[in-house]
């Protein structure tokens, strides 16, 4: 669901120190219209803004935004939610604007919102990002997610998808080699191959 | 958002006091539910919406902002209507009246719909790609004008033929877009008629090519032939660069009906036809020179270019009936280059050549490795779809060799098996349903397939164990091994598990090709493979054993039987083949595994999980299972690589 564009190059970036930058989760209606300019711009898929009330009415603790000097420069919007006999986290849209990457805002969103997945109780998180997005696959990497499939044709400009997830451990299944149907139980339930999880 | 009840009541007061416009029906009461929804904004606040309880993110990105380009297909762009643009003069007939500049055009319409059909074979919408040609859309307008008729009634049986091959193989998948095309007219033609039409044409241009290559002493023969266009000096070149366009449009069309004859019996004709198509877009690509000079205006040679002469097609408009193309937000199509285009054609004849090539042997094995390697030059979908119709007709392999004999045989039994009522056994139906599913998913993309193969998995495994159980209740209690029953179950468990391995390694080697393993994946990678491939040598080894021990028992009152035996005992060179595979593997994974120990591949520390749960997420279950069943004899063998790999 998440694709933000290439062509970094010629941006020039901007002098911040880290501790500039402020994190806020998400506050109400006044922050919907900083989201969504924000995605709009910097996402190739068109979101109604019914799509972004869906997930920011449902989850505001799952969204966060980030400011520096009271601009908003950087997003994350997340939902989670039973998916076969998981519960799954999911995280539908990460932006930072072109000046400010670079500099681990992108980490630190998706990070708090990994946090609230994994104290609620969710056993995975996943998303998916375009296949040519390296800086996204690089990040998400870093942060412990593996390639679990690859989605054919899944954007509307017709370029296939990652699907990555992220396992969170497990004490009670740490166990594989002495029991891999226990462990395997949850592993194989991963079908939500539409551009919506239902 | 609770706001209906209140809203309801003051709607239904006012309703009243107003006469409804539109007459009321039998089963009908028209309202004005203006007042209603007056009354309900009303206590409406910014970001509310009312919405029943099957609300979900479905229905929330379904929605459209309308006038929005990003989501509003229905926006109009340059005209409301196809009616609009014809009455404006977007799509003449004829193109133009002067005769040259008409056959130009036509050219350049050619070109386009060529470019347009390759971009639709790539996975975008018929309505948005071939059928922008307005010309395509109204066949009746074009019956005056033979060319153009010929041509459009070709392009549309061939599509609907494309498209039946498609739909029917059920290959298209995710790629659900390529056979969308209600309210498009396909069914128009008859096939004959439309060959019939499109040879007269190609013959009517054969002769003027002929009249304005003999000498002007020669000419009383060819007097009565009116020219193609006015211009002498182009008439040669014009009718060249036809007749090379409208063969390989019906080059094209005879290898989609040869190649749909039923049991591969149109084969051999395909091929001729596949060589001819191949020919002749040598001489579209030949004509290119000849159809930018003569161009109005002299473009330059423009990778970009949807046709030869560098000109804009006229008579295409990709906007009016982009809200055919599918129920979802308009996609941005670039059609591809003419050069492109033809690039795509000249491989998917290569592809279709090679789908021809496939020997019609009635052997499983034979035909799943031709998929294997058929899969590597990685073909575009419909030369998949055809690949897939000639592998599953019917029920039976190539339409002809049904799939429980196939499975017999691929197991080493004798063929007298092959009708044996155990067929009807309840799980060895299954067998043969998952053989025709196994044999269509691996014509399938690979990002498609690879998910499928893991779920078929565990399908394997489970009838595996369902097969197994009905053969020791059968022959369980019994010290009769020597039944035909028992050595069919015997059989075909062991090359059932084969071929769940087979499954298994082609899901762990389809994920290179995808590129789902990161570096530091590839030492578990290699591993698992490694694991995987021993199993399939074992299985594969002991299921040739079983059967030359079949064919000893056969021969033994041959003289030569003790030579057999002593050949018997050899290793295949299939179970060769794999060894030197699991030496590969093994020598991988032992190097990557090294590399690991010394910090060259470093594994991301991440902070939500360990590299447990990254070792073993996205691989299904059946293979943990052969790996567990393995982990500790190798442990005994391999110890120092067991521990370095932290099992």
């Amino acid at each position: 669901m998440e694709t933000p564009n290439k062509d970094e190059t010629e941006i020039s970036k901007v002098e911040f120190n880290d501790s500039e930058i402020e994190y806020i989760s998400y506050g109400g209606e006044h922050h919907l219209p900083l989201i969504m300019n924000l995605v709009d711009e910097e996402l190739s898929e068109p979101y109604s803004i019914f799509t972004y009330r869906y997930f920011v009415y449902l989850w505001p603790h799952l969204s966060f935004l980030a400011f520096h000097k009271g601009k908003c420069v950087g997003t994350v919007v997340c939902k989670m939610g039973e998916h076969r006999s998981t519960f799954r986290g999911y995280i539908a849209m990460l932006v930072v604007i072109k000046p400010y990457r670079g500099r681990g805002i992108a980490t630190e969103l998706v990070t708090r919102s990994i946090k609230v997945m994994m104290e609620s109780g969710c056993d995975e998180v996943t998303l998916e990002a375009e296949v040519t997005n390296k800086g996204a696959l690089a990040l998400y990497g870093r942060l412990g997610f593996i390639r679990a499939k690859r989605l054919f044709h899944y954007y509307l400009n017709g370029v296939d998808a990652f699907r990555l997830k992220l396992l969170f451990p497990r004490p009670d299944l740490h166990a594989p080699l002495d029991s891999p149907d226990k462990y395997g139980s949850h592993m194989h339930s991963d079908h939500g191959d539409s551009l919506i999880e239902q | 958002m609770a706001t209906l009840d209140r809203a309801n009541e003051a709607a239904t007061t006012t309703v009243q006091s107003r006469p409804p416009r539109i007459p009321s029906g039998d089963n009908s009461v028209w309202a004005d539910v203006s007042p209603l929804l007056h009354a309900a904004c009303q206590d409406l606040h910014e970001g509310d919406l009312i919405h029943g309880d099957n609300f979900n993110l479905f229905a929330a990105m379904s929605a459209l902002e309308i006038m929005d380009p990003k989501m509003d297909s229905g926006m109009a762009s340059t005209y409301y209507s196809l009616d609009e643009a014809i009455e404006n003069g977007a799509a003449p007939v004829p193109v133009s009246d002067d005769k040259t500049t008409d056959v130009r055009c036509i050219i350049d319409i050619f070109d386009h719909i060529l470019a347009c059909e390759a971009t639709w074979h790539k996975g975008h919408s018929l309505a948005q790609t071939v059928y922008s040609c307005l010309y395509l859309l109204r066949p009746e307008r074009t019956s005056s004008h033979a060319l153009l008729h010929s041509f459009c009634q070709i392009i549309r049986a061939t599509c609907k033929a494309v498209l039946s091959v498609v739909s029917d193989s059920r290959t298209h998948e995710e790629e659900d877009l390529f056979i969308m095309a209600y309210g498009l007219p396909l069914n128009e033609d008859g096939n004959e008629r439309c060959l019939a039409l499109l040879n007269a044409v190609e013959e009517t241009i054969c002769r003027q090519l002929r009249a304005c290559k003999t000498t002007s002493s020669k000419r009383r023969v060819s007097e009565d032939i009116e020219p193609l266009q006015n211009n002498p000096d182009l008439e040669e070149g014009y009718c060249r660069a036809l007749l090379c366009r409208l063969r390989f449009r019906k080059h094209f069309y005879h290898i989609l009906m040869s190649m749909k004859r039923p049991h591969g019996g149109g084969l051999e004709l395909a091929r001729e036809h596949i060589a001819s198509c191949i020919s002749e877009i040598g001489h579209i690509r030949k004509s290119s020179d000849f159809l930018r000079a003569s161009a109005p205006e002299m473009s330059e040679q423009n990778i970009e270019n949807t046709t030869a002469s560098g000109c804009k097609p006229i008579g295409f408009d990709a906007s009016l009936n982009c809200r055919l193309s599918a129920p979802t937000p308009p996609r941005a199509i670039k059609i591809f280059c003419l050069e492109k285009a033809l690039e795509y054609f000249v491989k998917l004849l290569h592809d279709l050549d090679i789908i021809c090539s496939c020997s019609l042997n009635p052997s499983l094995e034979a035909a799943l490795l031709f998929v294997v390697k058929f899969q590597k030059s990685q073909p575009d979908l419909v030369s998949r779809a055809h690949l897939q119709l000639l592998l599953v007709q019917n029920g039976k392999l190539f339409g002809r060799y049904p799939m429980f004999s196939m499975i017999t045989r691929a197991a080493g039994l004798p063929e007298v098996v092959e009708n044996h009522d155990i067929q009807k056994n309840e799980f060895m139906v299954q067998l043969q349903q998952m053989v025709m599913n196994l044999l269509k998913i691996i014509c399938t993309n690979a990002a498609w397939q690879r998910r499928k193969l893991g779920k078929m998995l565990q399908d394997w495994r489970v009838t595996y164990v369902q097969l197994e159980l009905d053969f020791k209740k059968e022959f369980g209690n019994t010290s009769n091994n020597e039944t035909l029953g028992f050595k069919i179950f015997q059989h075909i468990l062991v090359w059932v598990e084969e071929q769940t391995y087979w499954i298994a390694f082609r899901f762990l080697t389809v994920g290179f090709e995808l590129e789902l393993y990161a570096d530091h994946d590839y030492c578990m990678v290699y591993w698992y493979i490694y694991i995987v491939l021993i199993n399939l040598a074992e299985k594969k080894h002991l299921r040739m054993a079983m059967s030359s021990g079949t064919g000893k028992k056969k021969t033994k009152k041959k003289r030569d039987s003790l030579k057999d035996a002593g050949t018997n005992l050899q290793i295949s060179p299939a179970v060769r083949f794999l060894q030197s595979q699991i030496y590969l593997a093994e020598g991988l994974g032992m190097m990557l595994a090294a590399l690991r120990n010394e910090h060259r591949i470093v594994p991301p520390q991440s902070p939500f999980s360990t590299e447990h749960e990254v070792r073993f997420s996205g691989f299904p279950l059946t293979v943990f299972k052969c790996i567990t069943n393995f982990i500790k004899a190798l442990q005994r063998v391999f110890g120092k690589f067991y521990s370095a790999l932290d099992f």
